[in-house]
């Protein structure tokens, strides 16, 4: 069965092109565009791994994360933040908020595939 | 009084009098080891004693010291126990007698500190600013989205071969939909941080004159036109007293309009730029009552802008002509000039009216300018057709003029002034290039300059 992955992100391009490649790579998409929806549908519906853009509307990425390690059905949910190219401390909140791996933009795919992949292994089918 | 300079003070006067540390020390009652632990600083000094030993050197007490030198001891004190000058061993117990010994050197140390003070936190304000503008963080979060996206979809264009039509096509649209939404997104970023610049106050009375120039044009249409309704009071026909008289009108007609100009500029914020904008304004305006605009732009246009034929036939300083054409009106007929002036160290003194050409605010600019060549052979006019990385194209007319001694054996000056036109704009002057003459390939400056192996670089690229 495939690894289910939520992928939050506001940007529609990026959204459109990440869930390409993701499903290309055998995992089952689910999107969000705001950290509030982000936050429900991880409590309701956990994924397998989820990706976290730091600059969401309504609720930012750190805050979901924070909401997310506090919950117990989402405390050990495998994340993959992502943040801004020089934002230093962006790389270090999300460490501190409990993010498992970071990514900065732009990026490129085969690393975003690698992280995630990296981040399934040890989830159970 | 309590002043911790005033042994030293004492000591100096007593010594310039000529008296010596016994005698003034029986003069106002007091032993010879008791003035001299006062001279050396070791015991304070204050009221019937310091007015007796005055009134012994002949002097009031005030003249022994002041608030000025107090606050000016604190200042070197604090300057002697800075974490930076660890190294250097300051002899702090010796200020006093540093202050009393060489007031203008203590004084020069204490203004050094202050503006090393203010530009540390200039440039910590800017910093600050540069990592913590809120605009400039969402605006350069946009353009990482936009880079990410077409990053990502120009790799799946790339890495899968088999993707349907539609797929593929949809994925162009979005490549194409955002480098357009980045161009935006950088044409924004560009003149919100052009605004920025401008926002900034200028660092030099020269950047705030030259804005009020660039204001206005480099023509101040007031001044014009008081200049041609009185020119006509110059009856004599001798240069020097044409001139003397010229200036005599504007200090009588023109001063109250010139500082008009001066006041209404928003340009101007400093009493220094104020005093620097009256003296080229003074300068503009003996140039506009000696060179009336109409005659002077049919005489320029009869003799091709040639420099020293006009400074001849106006029987003037070529620098002279070089301000006067910068204010020609624009429009279809006349060429636009820029006007520059550079020093013997290549320092740029003036920049007037030619934005279209980027000088380095605070760096060097490009040495293969004609501007600093012209000085190895000076009084010559030089011509360059310079081509910079951008690809515009520019004729610089650049001559070097004495403004030291003349005389054997005498030292000798040179400034150099160089008028600036575009290619097309020199064409309808004396000195249009033909085909064959060189292009030089230069640049704004090093910092500046897009031209990685220019041979005479020297310093790196801001942009790599």
């Amino acid at each position: 069965m495939a690894k289910r992955v939520l992928l939050a992100e506001d940007e529609p391009n990026i959204v459109e092109s990440l869930t390409f490649i993701l499903e290309r790579s055998g995992f089952e998409v689910a999107t969000t565009t705001n950290g509030r929806q982000a936050l429900e549908v991880a409590q309701s519906d956990t994924p397998d791994i989820l990706i976290l853009d730091v600059m969401l509307p309504e609720l930012d990425g750190y805050e979901v994360l924070r909401r997310l390690r506090a919950d117990t059905r989402t405390k050990t949910l495998p994340v993959l933040m992502v943040t801004a190219k020089g934002q230093r401390e962006d790389r270090e909140t999300a460490m501190k908020c409990g993010a498992d791996m970071f990514i900065t933009k732009p990026f490129v795919n085969s690393e975003l595939i690698a992280a995630v992949e990296k981040l399934a292994v040890g989830r159970p089918d | 009084m309590v002043n911790a300079i005033l042994g030293t003070r004492i000591q100096q006067y007593r010594r310039e009098v000529g008296i010596t540390q016994a005698a003034l020390a029986r003069e106002v009652g007091i032993s010879p080891s008791y003035l001299n632990l006062i001279e050396w600083n070791k015991r304070p000094i204050a009221g019937a004693l310091l007015r007796k030993i005055a009134s012994a050197l002949n002097l009031s007490p005030d003249d022994l010291g002041s608030m000025a030198e107090e606050r000016l001891n604190a200042t070197l004190s604090e300057i002697a126990h800075l974490p930076s000058l660890k190294d250097a061993n300051v002899e702090r117990e010796r200020t006093s007698e540093f202050i009393g010994r060489f007031p203008g050197w203590a004084r020069a140390m204490a203004a050094l500190a202050q503006s090393e003070h203010e530009a540390t936190v200039r440039a910590q304000v800017l910093s600050d600013r540069l990592s913590n503008d809120p605009y400039l963080g969402a605006e350069i979060h946009k353009m990482l989205n936009r880079m990410t996206a077409i990053r990502s979809v120009a790799d799946i264009l790339v890495d899968y071969s088999d993707l349907p039509p539609e797929r593929r096509d949809r994925f162009i649209e979005i490549i194409h939909e955002e480098i357009r939404v980045l161009s935006d997104n950088g044409e924004t970023l560009a003149t919100y941080l052009d605004k920025s610049v401008h926002a900034e106050k200028f660092l030099t009375p020269a950047d705030e004159v030259e804005a009020l120039f660039d204001e206005h044009g480099g023509r101040f249409d007031v001044i014009e036109t008081i200049a041609g309704e009185i020119s006509h009071m110059l009856t004599d026909l001798r240069p020097l007293p044409r001139r003397v008289k010229a200036r005599a009108l504007v200090d009588e007609h023109l001063k109250g309009p010139i500082q008009r100009i001066i006041t209404d500029s928003s340009q101007i914020e400093t009493t220094a730029a104020a005093d620097r904008a009256r003296q080229l304004l003074t300068d503009y305006a003996v140039g506009a009552i000696l060179m009336p605009m109409a005659a002077f732009t049919q005489e320029a246009k009869n003799l091709r802008y040639d420099i020293e034929a006009l400074a001849e036939a106006y029987s003037t300083e070529v620098d002279t002509i070089c301000h006067r054409l910068i204010s020609i009106p624009r429009g279809d007929g006349f060429p636009r000039f820029g006007y520059l002036q550079a020093n013997a160290s290549g320092m740029i003194i003036e920049k007037l009216g030619f934005e279209k050409l980027i000088i380095p605010r605070y760096a060097a600019a490009c040495p293969l300018w004609v501007l600093f060549r012209a000085q190895q052979s000076p009084e010559a006019v030089i011509r360059q057709r310079a081509l910079f990385p951008s690809g515009d194209r520019f004729v610089f007319i650049a001559r070097a003029r004495n403004t030291g001694m003349t005389g054997f054996g005498r030292p000798r000056h040179y400034v150099t002034d160089m008028l600036v036109t575009t290619e097309v704009d020199a064409g309808m002057t004396i000195y249009a290039p033909d085909t064959a003459s060189v292009v030089e390939e230069v640049g704004p400056g090093c910092r500046l300059c897009s031209r990685q192996s220019c041979p005479h670089r020297v310093d790196a690229p801001l942009t790599q």
